[in-house]
């Protein structure tokens, strides 16, 4: 499953430090679920789009295909 | 902004777990004379108990384990961690238990690691499952 986390926190210019800190996981599990090597539970993954103002389905691609 | 992000738990729990294992160890060890041994294992305990406290309070996936905390990926690699090391420990058994009754008919003390294996699985399951 691919993701836009990377993107959307390059974009609002968040280090994966402080990105974690806002979602209350760490540094480390941002990494991990930016490189695609975990997949978020959905709590986190709602955290995650809520967080850039948009839905789950707008960051996670269940098809490996960005829309 | 660089921020640390260090995700609860409790700094001292890993540090207390192996001055106790190490304490027993040393003392059964001194009560059955091996006086040397034992000062070693309490010393060995203690540089482990020290290196453990330092490193629980870094902020990367094993310090976060250790302190029994971190978020949710944290969580699921120490029980992937800890189901691995059962897995491991119950094959051990099971084969020490087949080569212990070839030898003198008797499982001994691995009989029992398999029966507590065995049963803690199958009540695990059967509490988990009403859970999920």
């Amino acid at each position: 499953m691919r993701n836009d986390v990377r993107d959307r926190r390059t974009a609002a210019d968040l280090s994966q430090s402080e990105l974690g800190a806002a979602l209350g996981v760490s540094r480390q599990t941002i990494n991990s679920i930016e490189n695609g090597r975990y997949l978020p539970s959905l709590p986190l993954a709602i955290s995650i789009a809520r967080h850039f103002d948009t839905t789950v389905e707008d960051v996670f691609h269940p098809d490996g295909k960005e829309q | 902004m660089t921020s640390h992000t260090i995700l609860g738990g409790h700094r001292r729990l890993a540090t207390a777990i192996f001055l106790s294992a190490g304490g027993g160890v040393a003392a059964a060890t001194w009560i059955s004379g091996a006086h040397g041994w034992a000062i070693g294992i309490a010393a060995a305990y203690l540089v482990l108990a020290a290196i453990t406290y330092l490193w629980s309070g870094r902020s990367g996936d094993i310090a976060a384990v250790l302190r029994a905390g971190g978020d949710e990926r944290q969580r699921g690699l120490d029980r992937d961690a800890l189901a691995l090391s059962a897995q491991a420990t119950t094959v051990v058994a099971v084969v020490g238990a087949i080569v212990q009754i070839a030898r003198t008919g008797d499982p001994g003390v691995y009989g029992l690691l398999c029966a507590v294996s065995g049963l803690t699985y199958a009540g695990g399951l059967l509490a988990l499952r009403l859970r999920r």
